[in-house]
């Protein structure tokens, strides 16, 4: 065994198992050309790879599975009928929108989306007996006019003196 | 996962019966492979892809395309394999003769003495793998018997590459040093 063998060993496995890089393909190979031991290991693999392979490509050629897929089969329909419960949690993996459990973040935010908008469906408006009052008086000096909101006991009270102008107070 | 197959789970999913025969068409040779290699006896191997695809079938629901779904074959069909041989050592030996007998000779041209050859390194195999660890006879399974590549494995394993790679290797040392005489064990220890 050369000193290069030891660097080249992590490659020869991956090299035999086809799972090289271009590159490390090549210096494993410029390696095998002048190493036998390593020749000798790559062989060992081979030779280990037939035996545990061989035996069971003869056995599978010489299989039928129609009455394997019968069992299976039969297996699958004697399986008790689901409870209603084992019926709706199936339906519930399987169904598309279920599956990948999107109804957890969906009912969450329609939660969220109630929990933003009641107070403001349930708002309550002014009701139409909150009226104002508009109060206009006319005198020979001054035009007056008031207006109070019933609602928050403002009072506005404009003064007018005469066409030129108006203040309020 | 092709939109093809996610087509037929989902079909088995809802109960599909023609659905189910296609998966098993599709998949028996594989878990057959596997289960083969693993207790090399045919009426076991054949006892474990019906264990196997009842499994499947009948926890598909649970399959949410998360990993691909061959993935989750062979991971069912290694993990079924490898209890099957477990309960088998608690209770009784196979009939390994008989078995041998029947499935290794090639037909009436081989010669008898090949026969008793191959029967013997059988046999001699069998023991070796049930001395590796499971992970470490997984591994070989997925790579020498089925040709799984690394990355396969790993998915199906659930592990990282390196320990793929470390756990083949170990394997592999450990069967040539067990099936020594009967394959080389290479130019370096």
């Amino acid at each position: 065994m050369k000193d290069s063998c030891s660097s080249i060993s992590k490659l020869l496995e991956k090299y035999f198992d086809r799972e090289t890089t271009g590159d490390e393909g090549v210096l494993v190979e410029d390696h095998l050309r002048q190493c036998a031991a390593c020749q000798a290991q790559l062989k060992s693999m081979e030779e280990l790879r037939a035996t545990l392979r061989t035996p069971v490509d003869k056995a599978v050629q010489k299989e039928t599975f129609a009455w394997v897929w019968q069992k299976v089969e039969r297996e699958i329909q004697d399986r008790p009928k689901p409870s209603w419960r084992e019926s709706i949690r199936a339906w519930f993996g399987s169904s598309f929108p279920f599956r990948r459990r999107v109804w957890i973040p969906a009912v969450a935010a329609a939660l969220l989306i109630i929990a933003i908008g009641s107070p403001l469906l349930f708002k309550e408006t002014p009701s139409q007996t909150e009226l104002s009052i508009v109060e206009y008086v006319q005198s020979d000096t001054n035009n007056v006019m008031v207006f109070e909101s019933e609602k928050e006991n403002v009072a506005i009270i404009w003064l007018f003196e005469g066409t030129e102008g108006d203040s309020s107070t | 996962m092709g939109h093809e197959e996610a087509d037929l789970i989902s079909q088995c999913q809802m109960g599909d019966q023609a659905a189910m025969k296609e998966i098993f068409d599709k998949y028996r040779d594989k878990v057959y492979r596997v289960a083969y290699g693993v207790v090399r006896h045919r009426e076991e191997a054949m006892d474990i892809v019906q264990e196997v695809f009842v499994k499947l079938f009948r926890t598909i629901g649970n399959f949410k395309g998360k990993s691909s779904f061959y993935t989750y074959v062979y991971r069912t069909a290694m993990n079924t394999a490898i209890d099957h041989v477990r309960k088998l050592k608690k209770s009784t030996s196979l009939s390994f003769e008989d078995e041998a007998e029947r499935y290794l000779s090639d037909g009436p041209e081989k010669r008898p003495d090949q026969v008793a050859m191959d029967k013997e390194l059988e046999e001699k195999v069998k023991g070796a793998l049930a001395q590796l660890p499971d992970d470490q006879r997984a591994a070989i399974i997925f790579r020498e018997v089925e040709g799984l590549s690394y990355q396969e494995m790993a998915k199906a394993m659930g592990c990282s590459l390196g320990t793929v790679m470390s756990r083949l290797h170990y394997g592999r040392k450990k069967l040539q040093q067990l099936l020594r005489g009967y394959v080389k064990e290479g130019g370096k220890t």
